[in-house]
């Protein structure tokens, strides 16, 4: 992993050596600019802006993809009935979505988030019902000789037995909304990381530009290994002691 | 207790049962034998209410139903305390109550120790005795059991069977015990019924338990014999 990040860097000075400072900053330039960001308050601020709208959009997207994913998973109609939604959402491309929401809700915050719920939406949708028609139908029809109740058989045999899928779900979602995010905010805000990206690339200030990427990639480093991982080794904690 | 009045059930096209009559009294312990198809695990369901007759009733005096399915179904994602505790819950039992009973019949069927061990962690008989607790912990007027030891091995099966044989004598429920071999089910039984082939039920008469086993190896080997 280390020797990887290594190469990429290299890879990466060579290329910038190669081209002109306007394409394509350096690493040293772009650390530079880096530390300029986060040396005034412009990196915090943008950043958290950017994460609070990430955090909204996906939380409603992926609560929504959840439930009716469940829903759907255990009744055929009701799957039959989303169906023609997951269809547009899934195909739709984020960019139109991103411009739709525009066109309804004006620049800023409730663009950006809908963006982003509306892109997340179905990839938890679908791994949340394909979780559910794999579980155990043994284990449901255990349940009900021994006459669970309809939360007993949610919290006992549905929820535990969708807990693998489901975190898969949400790893892919996060990373579908960070890209969602900054293209919603590229194209309909005046705040926020995406919008600062743009702006450094309007003004042809490559190594800000740079910055921005860098601290895009770190904050997916931090929610994917402080967040989602070790959520999933609390969740399927059993099946580690397993083994 | 249980009673089947002109029963067919049939999937797709399937005909498993057909136009089956016959009685279970109170404190029975009866042994279903047949071979696989015959409808035998198709019975135990319709008492359990998961099947519905295509034609004619059954009737099961109302009552707590435990089942020991043929794998021990547990869930895998709770210890064996919280397998054997989850149907008490669903009986309205708090949680620490239903753990309190759980741990006792852990205890019964020799698993002290095992509480916070998962369904990975054990091996096959311990998991089906875990099932075996599970179904005793909801105190079951009906026990209904689908050949429990045809995943256990020889040497395990005979330990199994003494500790349900004990619980079973001294919990005295009605007992459906379904299973290919005749000889398991001779050991418990008060009644066996036979389902024959062409879906006819034939009564076995046990008045001399040694000559019943005696004849059911004979005709199994026989017809081991005769595929040679």
């Amino acid at each position: 992993m280390g020797a990887g990040v290594a190469a990429l860097l290299v890879v990466w000075q060579l290329l910038s050596l190669t081209v002109s400072p306007a394409i394509m900053a350096s690493p040293a330039d772009t650390a530079v600019a880096l530390a300029g960001l986060a040396w005034g308050s412009k990196l915090w601020i943008e950043l958290l802006i950017t994460l609070r709208r990430m955090v909204v959009g996906l939380a409603v997207g992926a609560a929504a993809g959840w439930v009716l994913g469940i829903v759907a998973g255990v009744q055929p109609r009701i799957r039959a009935f989303f169906e023609p939604l997951r269809w547009v959402t899934m195909t739709i491309p984020a960019v139109i979505i991103a411009v739709l929401a525009m066109l309804w809700f004006g620049l800023g915050d409730p663009a950006v988030m809908f963006t982003v719920a509306v892109i997340v939406f179905p990839t938890m949708y679908v791994n949340t019902m394909s979780g559910v028609s794999t579980i155990d139908s043994r284990l449901t029809e255990m349940g009900r000789v021994y006459r669970f109740t309809r939360r007993l058989l949610l919290t006992e045999i549905y929820l535990p037995g969708i807990a693998s899928p489901v975190m898969a779900g949400l790893t892919l979602a996060t990373g579908v909304a960070v890209r969602a995010v900054v293209l919603a905010e590229v194209l309909g805000a005046m705040t926020g990381i995406g919008h600062a990206f743009s702006r450094a690339m309007a003004y042809l200030e490559t190594p800000e530009l740079f910055a921005w990427i860098v601290v895009l990639l770190a904050l997916m480093a931090v929610i994917e290994f402080g967040v989602l991982q070790p959520l999933k080794k609390r969740v399927m904690r059993w099946r580690k002691e397993a083994q | 207790m249980i009673t089947f009045e002109h029963v067919s059930k049939a999937f797709d096209s399937l005909e498993v049962l057909s136009d089956l009559s016959f009685h279970i009294a109170t404190g029975e312990i009866v042994g279903i034998v047949g071979p696989s198809g015959s409808g035998k695990t198709t019975i135990l369901k319709l008492i359990t209410r998961i099947l519905v007759p295509d034609a004619g009733t059954v009737t099961v005096a109302p009552g707590t139903l435990g089942y020991v399915f043929q794998e021990p179904r547990l869930l895998p994602w709770r210890t064996a305390l919280d397998n054997v505790a989850a149907p008490l819950r669903a009986q309205g039992r708090t949680t620490s109550e239903a753990r309190e009973t759980a741990g006792r019949w852990l205890e019964r069927v020799e698993l002290d120790g095992f509480e916070g061990y998962h369904p990975a962690e054990l091996s096959g008989g311990m998991a089906q005795r875990v099932s075996i607790a599970r179904a005793f912990a909801v105190e079951p007027r009906i026990l209904l059991m689908d050949e429990p030891f045809s995943n256990v091995d020889v040497t395990l099966k005979g330990a199994l069977m003494d500790i349900l044989e004990s619980i079973i004598r001294e919990r005295e429920p009605t007992v459906v015990y379904v299973t290919h071999e005749l000889t398991e089910a001779l050991r418990f039984a008060d009644r066996i019924v036979e389902l024959t082939p062409d879906h006819g039920l034939r009564e076995v008469d046990l008045g001399d338990r040694a000559a019943v086993a005696r004849e059911w190896m004979r005709r199994t080997l026989g017809d081991l014999a005769g595929r040679w």
